[in-house]
């Protein structure tokens, strides 16, 4: 099984958790919002897999570049 | 076969020709091109042949090389590891050259070098004739064994980057990365209008990982020092990745077709299929009411440009800008937009340098710009600023007012500060369309009502009502309506219109195009 690690594209602060751990995602789903510059950023899962892990809690501060969740697939 | 006796012409000669030329084909010897091909790389023939038109490249140079005697016959040459030519691409002249890593790894010296890889023959006949050029990139660079050869280390730029200079200012010069490049080849690349590199195979740094290790006790490998997640994504050296050699000789005469031959020829137009009225439902709904919401740029873009006439350059690096070469009603037009699910579209500091190189290259070859604007300002916070944001952003801004191409701004929503200013031609119309989504000034209202109204805030009996109410007030004088009454915006369109709009401005300008081409004066000093 293959580990996809989703990253932040930008810093900011988590907003929103849409994903739960076991859940089946597919390429294109949002999995958490990031808020930066005053905007949600929506955090696209790039690839279809299950959320093995989430990395980050709500309201965390995060960096550029940053795991957010694992997928596995 | 004839009898050499009875032969009165040159056939003697013109055998020793052949001789010559199949060694010249067979590279560095079939045990080094098949260690190449291992390696998951096509030789420097086959790269010449996988890019250019099929049957046009006339080799210049075939003979070049280290001739080894017994007596006076001929016994072998090693060819000169540097390969090129005069080719087409698309039915127009190219020159192409690249390194021929199966003959030391493509470490050129003495007469060798004059074909090519810096400066050398294949420069001046881009340079001479105006035709683009492409290098086709795989070398090591220089090799302290020259020093053996010479009795003497030589001082460098004495074979110099003058003429690779030069050819930025007067044709297209296009680097392709193939293998691994690290100095003199590394440096070469990066001196070109756009470069790419490929997948798995190609590396690009200044030094490599023996040179890293010896001067900062590093260990690092090839991939990690300077594959395309440092080299493209990371750190913008190179602008474009390709996931096969193939696929990089794809993208490299895509690139080539928006581009003139040099800057004294308008960028090639085609006849479009495209109806230019095309006017796509999606583009009233695209923007979201909800201010902190954002939305996909590049499907916006693609609802405005010709049908499949998007190219990308530097698609993975500095993400909060999108750079797209594209068509509309068949002339060549290059792209800046805002990207709002990167930081809201905030100028941060790679987007400034990418917005920098693209405007610079398309003022150069005269391909109009269009501006699509979501900008907040310049990226904020302690980050930012320890990258040089401002200086940064300050430079992507003059080198945006130096562009005298034609400049077509869309403001499609947020127009902020510095990084907006950057955005329009100061030395023409200053042509701004807006749609009804679109905001501006110079900070955004809710950034700025604390600040500037902290007094009567503060004295209100509910400090974050009256904050709210005073966001409000301000926000209804802030229609773009109101700002058009004053021609403060040229138009404000329906979005779906702005293709038609576009398109019809674009082709009136080409006559300003083809009457303004040549090369661009430089002045001032960046700050």
């Amino acid at each position: 099984m293959a580990a996809i690690q989703v990253k932040a594209e930008v810093a900011g602060s988590v907003w929103q958790i849409l994903a739960k751990v076991g859940q089946k995602v597919e390429a294109g789903d949002t999995l958490m919002i990031i808020e930066s510059m005053k905007m949600e950023i929506p955090v696209i899962s790039e690839d279809g897999g299950t959320v093995d892990r989430i990395m980050v809690d709500e309201k965390a501060a995060i960096s550029e570049g940053q795991v957010l969740a694992v997928l596995t697939r | 076969m004839s009898d050499p006796t009875k032969q009165h012409g040159w056939e003697a000669e013109v055998e020793e020709l052949r001789q010559r030329r199949r060694a010249a084909q067979a590279l560095g010897g079939p045990d080094a091109v098949a260690r190449h091909h291992e390696r998951g790389r096509l030789t420097i023939r086959e790269r010449v042949a996988g890019l250019v038109d099929a049957g046009s490249f006339q080799e210049v140079g075939t003979l070049t090389g280290q001739g080894k005697y017994d007596g006076a016959t001929l016994t072998g040459v090693t060819p000169a590891p540097y390969v090129m030519g005069l080719a087409n691409i698309d039915g127009r002249p190219v020159a192409v050259g690249g390194e021929d890593f199966t003959i030391r790894g493509g470490s050129s010296w003495s007469g060798d070098r004059k074909k090519g890889g810096q400066g050398g023959f294949i420069e001046d006949l881009a340079a001479s004739y105006r035709i683009p050029l492409v290098n086709l990139v795989d070398g090591a660079g220089g090799s302290v064994t020259s020093i053996n050869k010479r009795g003497h280390s030589i001082f460098p730029g004495v074979h110099g980057f003058e003429r690779s200079v030069e050819l930025l200012g007067k044709v297209p010069v296009v680097s392709a990365v193939l293998g691994t490049a690290a100095g003199g080849p590394a440096g070469r690349a990066i001196l070109s209008h756009w470069s790419v590199m490929v997948d798995g195979t190609s590396q690009v740094f200044a030094a490599g990982p023996p040179v890293v290790e010896r001067s900062l006790g590093q260990k690092i490998t090839k991939e990690d020092l300077g594959g395309p997640e440092i080299a493209v994504d990371h750190a913008g050296t190179i602008d474009n990745r390709a996931e096969s050699e193939e696929a990089c000789f794809a993208q490299v005469r895509r690139f080539l077709s928006y581009m003139p031959s040099n800057v004294w020829e308008a960028p090639p137009a085609v006849s479009a299929s495209d109806p230019v009225d095309r006017c796509d439902d999606e583009l009233i709904r695209i923007v979201p009411k909800d201010r902190r919401k954002p939305y996909n740029m590049r499907k916006l873009v693609g609802h405005l440009v010709d049908r499949d006439s998007l190219f990308e350059i530097q698609p993975t690096y500095g993400k909060a800008l999108i750079t797209c070469l594209a068509r509309m009603n068949g002339k060549v037009v290059g792209i800046v937009a805002n990207n709002p699910m990167v930081y809201g579209g905030a100028m941060d500091v790679k987007a400034a340098r990418k917005q920098i190189h693209f405007v610079e290259m398309c003022d150069c070859f005269h391909i109009p710009l269009v501006f699509l604007v979501d900008v907040p300002g310049f990226m904020v916070g302690r980050d930012a600023e320890a990258a040089a944001t401002l200086r940064e952003g300050m430079r992507a801004v003059y080198v945006g007012l130096q562009a005298t191409v034609p400049v077509y701004t869309v403001v499609i929503r947020k127009c902020y500060g510095m990084a907006g200013m950057g955005t329009t031609e100061k030395n023409g119309l200053e042509f701004k369309l807006a749609w009804p989504s679109a905001e501006w000034g110079s900070l955004p209202i809710e950034g700025g009502v604390a600040a500037a109204f902290r007094r009567e805030i503060a004295a209100a009996p509910d400090a974050k009502l009256r904050e709210r109410e005073i966001e409000e007030e301000l926000r209804a004088m802030a229609s773009p309506f109101r700002t058009a009454e004053a021609f403060g915006v040229e138009e404000i369109v329906d979005p779906r219109e702005t293709r038609p709009y576009l398109c019809r401005f674009i082709d009136a300008a080409q006559a300003r195009i083809r009457t303004t081409l040549g090369p661009k004066a430089k002045y001032g000093v960046r700050p």
